[in-house]
């Protein structure tokens, strides 16, 4: 006999069965990536998921044969730039959009939404004509300006601002301080949750961009990570030992930065979707 | 000529204004740059260090010897066939003082007004050296605008364990489609891999396609300048790269990722066209054995190849575009024994292809770099008749390209595909005011 | 006007500033710029010549364009409903009272994580027709691999799948948002009337998941029809047979292969005027930007 209780034990046994085999699915081929990193050349075009004889020389190769270690510093260096900027600037525009008062709020705010529908290849030539008049080309200024101003983060902010509470407000106020200190000593304690998920997505798009460094860096020593393993590739395209390393290595710092930030991740995205 | 490149439009803006003033971001007596794809960085195989020092000791000959310094600027490869590199860069008036350029770019460079004259750099018996084929597709109104540093024909390599394995001989090396697709066929049918034919859309495909195309006795445009694209032998030619994947002995996607050495060392291939060049990236490749022949032809049609190659050309909005010039003409186009060894050692010591002036050739057979089995039938038997790669305007080349990949891979009609290629191309050439072909 | 609006005024403008200055430099400049290209014929050396709507009769002419246009509405089509399934699919589970169900988000979020350079290299590597593990797979189990990349019958579709496993933990994520939301009484009233699962999703669910649900809708379509370009460079390059040339694909080829950026630019302001359409659609719907349950 079965009673509702076996039966909804069974039904929680058959969908964790079912997420098991679907997480499994998911994460399969990034498994497949790491561990195809510590296969030897003979190894990595067969069928085993764990190597037979664990080789440590496609890292040995990798890092040794291209500055890859440059690469991901040059990728920490500006992610980590733009993302400190653009949170401080986004959020500047975000309060103003949010909690002041003026003409042509709205307007503006549409605006600034409507720069998100520009498509990055429709604009590419122009943004580097302009990016070259800077005298910003092969430079880090190249890498890091242009990628500061995108209105998602403004946008995110200003969502989130509307929601809070106007008191902390008035009491400033009332103590007579001017926006400037309102905004920080305020506003900005109080976005420390949604920055510190927004800096997670800001620093992963960076740490992701390939075109745009590809196109106005020319410098070896101004190579991104997501450009050397491209070249690399290019280079190496048959050895997928050394390719899949280049790979794993590119993509370990972001899964990890997903592991130790996944709470922050996900309240982004939470805050991003809905309210 | 073409009367609109330059001609620019006053109060269009920033852009116009912008790219117009180009020139050097640097100051006037900063180097000018070369841009190239051999790259610097330290390699696995000896002779892609030897390329790499090749261009490094020639830009240093250059420099001891003049004011007017150069700079080597390495650009991967992917990103200079067909990557946004080169064209953004020329948009926005910032491209480079030298730079490598494929036939199948020409037309645009120079109808943009990018190229420099190198003719007054040249004296008559250099231009003379150069073998036939090869300065004709750099030549506009009998003007030089490219030295090739190369000649680059393909023909078929073939895997000898796999004809072993599969009970075929040398006395079985195909003449014919039909009989190259019989021993296609027998391979695939020993349990050996097929044959390849590349698979990838761009320029390089076209180039492997045409010889299939001429040795049919077809051709993409007249001596005219028409299109002749919607012909039999068009059809002939795309139906048999059709044949070949359709039958199965063909793969749809290229082995090891184009990478030879690994296709060749792990038996996923035993027929292969492929240029040249091939031979020096197989050389020292343990448990590699192989073959090479000329490029089968139709029943009753006559052998040709495609050549291919790279050319130095100077850009004619640079920072010093007459010592760009002169400095092309310096690499590939002196008639000073040092020069013309540099490009001997180029094409036998550090690559394997074939000098593109005959007093280099002669110095390359006299020093033995063509000795050796497959050089030899590259010589003497793959070059005879072989055929410049034409310069096609993009549109023609698309149009070509998609005729080649809609048959090939999408099983199109070959007959509906070169009909609605020759419609694009005649299209496009109503309107065309640039260079001939 | 007082002291008090003033001042605020000005700190409206000066908070502003930063942003819309880098905005208009680096975004809406170069935007302009390249609508008003598309009303020039540009040889991609500095040679510029008025032709007014010539660009815009090309792509009429253009069988290239109507492939992309075709290319890029099946992408879209196919697409945004398997995400949209996928995701909430995934949501729903991993909202249930299972055991280690934390793992489990965290597996399917994250091949967002990784860039789409990796995801492209990995791919070619999983599928590859030589060496792919995929296809060895399928052969183990008696089944002829097709050519994922290779065959235009499945290169699209291949482009599709792989978006899908990249992006559906990341619409999971909006998805249980949308769920949590959902006051735990109503599921309470639906059982207490006798529902099973399959009616309180349509009568709870489902109808109070529908703010949610036009979002995502909407964003993956925007990024649908924007998107997919990365991908396709480092996947397929636009092939075989021009299977996967998406028009953003397309706008790149002719402005940086060929050169021709007034024709590029006249071809991306057809995105431009699709997605306008579409952005207007979501203002219309969420209320600039502001989701209640009374919208939906």
């Amino acid at each position: 006999m079965t009673t509702p209780d076996t039966r909804r034990r069974r039904a929680r046994l058959g969908l964790f069965l079912l997420a098991t085999v679907l997480a499994a699915l998911t994460v399969f081929p990034l498994l497949w990536m790491v561990t195809g990193a510590f296969k030897g050349p003979g190894e990595v075009g067969g069928t085993n998921l764990l190597p037979q004889s664990p080789t440590l020389d496609n890292f040995d190769y990798v890092f040794t044969q291209v500055p890859f270690l440059r690469y991901l510093l040059n990728s920490f260096f500006v992610s980590a730039v733009v993302t400190v900027i653009a949170l401080f600037f986004h959020s500047m525009a975000a309060y103003a959009l949010a909690r002041l008062r003026f003409p042509g709020r709205d307007r503006i705010f549409l605006f600034i939404f409507a720069t998100l529908l520009i498509t990055f290849p429709a604009v590419l030539v122009p943004l580097f004509v302009i990016v070259r008049e800077l005298g910003m080309l092969n430079s880090y200024a190249g890498l890091i300006v242009p990628a500061i101003f995108n209105a998602f983060g403004i946008f995110l902010l200003r969502q989130f601002y509307i929601t809070l509470p106007t008191e902390l407000e008035e009491a400033a106020k009332i103590d007579g301080a001017g926006y400037w200190r309102i905004y920080f000593s305020v506003i900005l304690p109080l976005s420390r949750p949604i920055m510190s998920a927004l800096a997670v997505f800001f620093f992963l798009a960076n740490w992701n961009s390939f075109i745009w460094p590809l196109v106005i860096t020319g410098d070896q020593e101004l190579n991104v990570v997501q450009l050397g393993i491209a070249s690399f590739q290019q280079q190496y395209s048959g050895k997928w030992e050394y390719v899949i390393t280049a790979a794993a290595v590119a993509a370990v710092p972001t899964m990890l930065l997903f592991v130790f930030f996944q709470r922050q991740i996900v309240e982004s995205i939470k805050t991003a979707g809905i309210k | 000529m073409s009367g609109l490149s330059r001609r620019h439009v006053l109060g269009l803006g920033a852009l116009a204004a912008l790219s117009a003033c180009g020139g050097p971001a640097r100051g006037p007596d900063a180097p000018m740059t070369f841009w190239q794809f051999y790259a610097p960085a330290p390699q696995q195989t000896e002779y892609q260090q030897q390329q790499s020092r090749w261009f490094i000791e020639l830009v240093e000959a250059w420099n001891s010897e003049h004011r007017r310094k150069i700079e080597l600027v390495y650009v991967p490869v992917r990103d200079y066939l067909g990557g946004a590199k080169l064209p953004t860069a020329f948009a926005t008036g910032a491209g480079p003082d030298i730079f490598l350029l494929s036939p199948g770019d020409f037309l645009r460079y120079y109808n943009g007004g990018a190229l420099q004259d190198l003719t007054p750099h040249l004296s008559r018996q250099v231009i003379d050296d150069f073998m036939p084929g090869t300065l004709e597709t750099r030549t506009v109104g009998g003007r030089v605008f490219g030295l090739p540093m190369e000649i680059e024909p393909m023909a078929m390599f073939y895997s000898t364990n796999a004809f072993e394995a599969a009970g075929l001989s040398e006395g079985d090396i195909p003449r014919t489609w039909d009989q190259l697709l019989g021993v296609a066929r027998r391979l695939k049918a020993a349990g050996q891999r097929g044959m390849v034919f590349h698979t990838v859309p761009g320029y390089y495909q076209n180039f492997a396609w045409y010889p299939f195309l001429w040795s049919a006795g077809g051709t993409v445009t007249n001596p005219d300048g028409t299109s002749a694209f919607d012909s039999p032998a068009t059809v002939r030619a795309l139906s048999f790269w059709q044949e070949a994947v359709r039958s199965g002995v063909s793969p749809r996607t290229l082995p090891g990722e184009d990478d030879p050495t690994v296709a060749f060392s792990q038996g996923l291939v035993s027929l292969w066209h492929r240029g040249i060049w091939t031979v020096k990236e197989l050389q020292d490749v343990p448990d590699v054995r192989y073959g090479v022949f000329p490029t089968p032809v139709p029943e009753g049609g006559s052998y040709t190849t495609s050549l291919g190659g790279w050319a130095f050309v100077a850009n004619a909005r640079g920072r010093d575009p007459e010592a760009a010039a002169e400095f092309c003409a310096f690499a590939l186009g002196s008639q000073r024994p040092e020069a013309v060894q540099r490009i001997v050692d180029w094409c036998i010591k550090v690559k394997t292809d074939i000098p593109p002036r005959r007093s280099a050739l002669d110095k390359a057979v006299a020093q033995g770099g063509f000795e050796s089995g497959v050089m030899r039938t590259f010589l003497r038997d793959v070059l005879p008749g072989a055929r410049g790669e034409p310069r096609l305007p993009p549109v023609a080349y698309k149009a070509v390209s998609d005729a080649i990949q809609a048959t090939m891979l999408g099983g199109a009609d070959p007959k509906a595909a070169a009909s609605a290629a020759d419609r694009a191309i005649t299209a496009y050439l109503k309107t065309y005011r640039g260079a001939e072909f | 006007m007082n002291a008090q609006t003033r001042r605020e005024r000005i700190a409206a403008a000066l908070f502003l500033a930063p942003d819309m200055v880098g905005l208009l430099v680096f975004l809406v400049l170069p935007m302009l710029l390249s609508l008003v290209l598309a009303f020039f014929q540009v040889d991609g050396f500095g040679g510029i010549e008025f032709v007014g709507l010539d660009n815009y009769a090309r792509m009429i002419d253009d069988p290239q364009f109507w492939v992309s246009l075709r290319v890029t509405l099946a992408y879209v089509v196919f697409l945004v409903p398997l995400l949209f399934g996928t995701s909430l699919g995934l949501a729903l589970l991993v909202r249930q009272k299972i055991p280690a169900v934390g793992v489990f988000r965290t597996a399917f979020f994250l091949p967002y994580m990784v860039s789409v350079v990796v995801v492209g290299l990995l791919w070619r590597y999983m599928l590859g027709d030589d060496i792919g593990i995929v296809p060895s797979a399928l052969s183990g189990l008696g089944v002829p691999a097709p050519s994922f990349l290779g065959d235009p019958a499945y290169a699209l579709g291949t482009v599709v799948a792989i978006t899908v496993w990249v992006s559906a933990g990341y619409y999971m994520v909006i998805f249980l948002a949308g769920l949590q939301d959902i006051p735990r009484e109503y599921y309470e009233a639906a059982r207490l009337d006798g529902a099973g699962p399959v009616r309180s999703f349509r009568a709870v669910t489902w109808p109070l998941l529908k703010p949610t649900s036009f979002f995502v809708l909407l964003t993956s379509t925007i990024a649908a029809v924007t998107g997919g370009f990365d991908l396709v460079f480092v996947l397929t390059n636009g092939g075989p047979a021009n299977s996967t040339s998406l028009l953003v694909f397309y706008v790149y080829q002719q402005a940086f292969q060929f050169g021709e950026f007034g024709y590029a630019s006249a071809l991306s302001s057809v995105l431009v005027l699709v997605l306008l359409v579409w952005s207007l659609l979501l203002f219309r719907i969420t209320k600039a930007g502001k989701f209640s349950y009374d919208d939906a």
